[in-house]
């Protein structure tokens, strides 16, 4: 069995913020966008949401980006987190997959 | 008005914030102590948030942040720690944490704050130490502390005069290197507070 990464699986707000910054974007925008893509199920609140970015620069899986905005800084997903999202998606279509071959008609 | 309070549990500082507004006293600054503003007593809604930042840019970027989802930024500094928002937006979530992971994180970077103070003040004791400002003899010699000339020849209340006279000087001289291991301690049991409400928070 192949040793699977530590990171894995990835929280649900961590797989939204990174999906979410495909394109650059601020604090703010990265919350509507999460709040979208999951049909209102994640709702982050702003100490939750600064918290989860500060963990994600850390990992080096996003970075600053220059921003226009001179007040709000605005981050893209880097190379290491697109290989990490990639890897959950994986996960995630394997478990579809196994599933709708079990319980699917 | 100016009221000096300590706190080592947030949710009870920010009922006490809120309490404070419904009887229309309204938080506009704290330092050492909390400063109000009187105001129209209102059902406010206070939260408090625990962090210190490397550059002004990423404070600015902090309180756009929360000012963006409808939190004004009321007190606290670059490097103070304590942030105290006020809700100031209908449409705005009821906290500042929608996870009880985050909201209890406060805690522990409290917690490391104490801790690293508490280090701080080490090395400088060892300083005292190795430069002999440690009195060790004081605590077997306490006499030595004494300078009036002839005050251990002297008897009846002539001796208690001058003795009670010296005492808070002669305690000054001895002991008073013992304010920094003191220090450490109490920054050691405050660490050790915060990281148990860490823990309880995380279990809620």
């Amino acid at each position: 069995m192949l040793s699977r990464d530590k990171h894995l699986p990835l929280t649900e707000t961590v797989y939204y913020i990174l999906l979410a910054l495909r394109e650059p974007a601020h604090g703010y925008l990265i919350m509507q966008k999460v709040e979208e893509m999951s049909a209102g199920q994640v709702r982050m609140a702003a100490g939750t949401l600064y918290g989860a970015v500060e963990n994600l620069l850390k990992q080096r899986w996003i970075q600053p980006v220059q921003s226009e905005d001179s007040r709000r800084k605005v981050y893209v997903i880097t190379d290491q987190g697109l290989s990490i999202l990639h890897r959950d998606y994986e996960r995630m279509k394997h478990m579809i997959e196994v599933t709708n071959a079990i319980m699917g008609s | 008005m100016r009221k000096m309070r300590f706190f080592t549990n947030f949710d009870r500082e920010e009922q006490w914030l809120n309490g404070m507004a419904r009887q229309g006293y309204q938080l506009i600054r704290k330092s050492v102590a909390y400063e109000f503003a009187p105001a129209e007593p209102e059902e406010a809604n206070y939260r408090i948030d625990y962090r210190t930042f490397k550059t002004r840019q990423d404070f600015e970027d902090y309180k756009a942040l929360f000012e963006d989802c409808g939190w004004t930024h009321i007190a606290g500094t670059k490097s103070s720690g304590a942030q105290y928002f006020k809700r100031t937006e209908a449409w705005a979530d009821e906290d500042i944490f929608s996870d009880v992971g985050s909201k209890a994180a406060r805690y522990k970077r409290i917690s490391d704050m104490w801790l690293s103070l508490a280090f701080s003040f080490i090395p400088i004791f060892a300083v005292l130490v190795s430069t002999g400002a440690v009195n060790v003899t004081a605590f077997v010699k306490p006499k030595l502390l004494y300078y009036t000339p002839g005050l251990w020849e002297m008897t009846g209340s002539e001796f208690w005069r001058a003795f009670l006279f010296e005492t808070p000087f002669a305690f000054f001289r001895g002991f008073s290197w013992a304010v920094i291991p003191i220090m450490i301690l109490i920054y050691i049991v405050f660490a050790q507070k915060a990281k148990m409400e860490y823990m309880k928070s995380q279990q809620e």
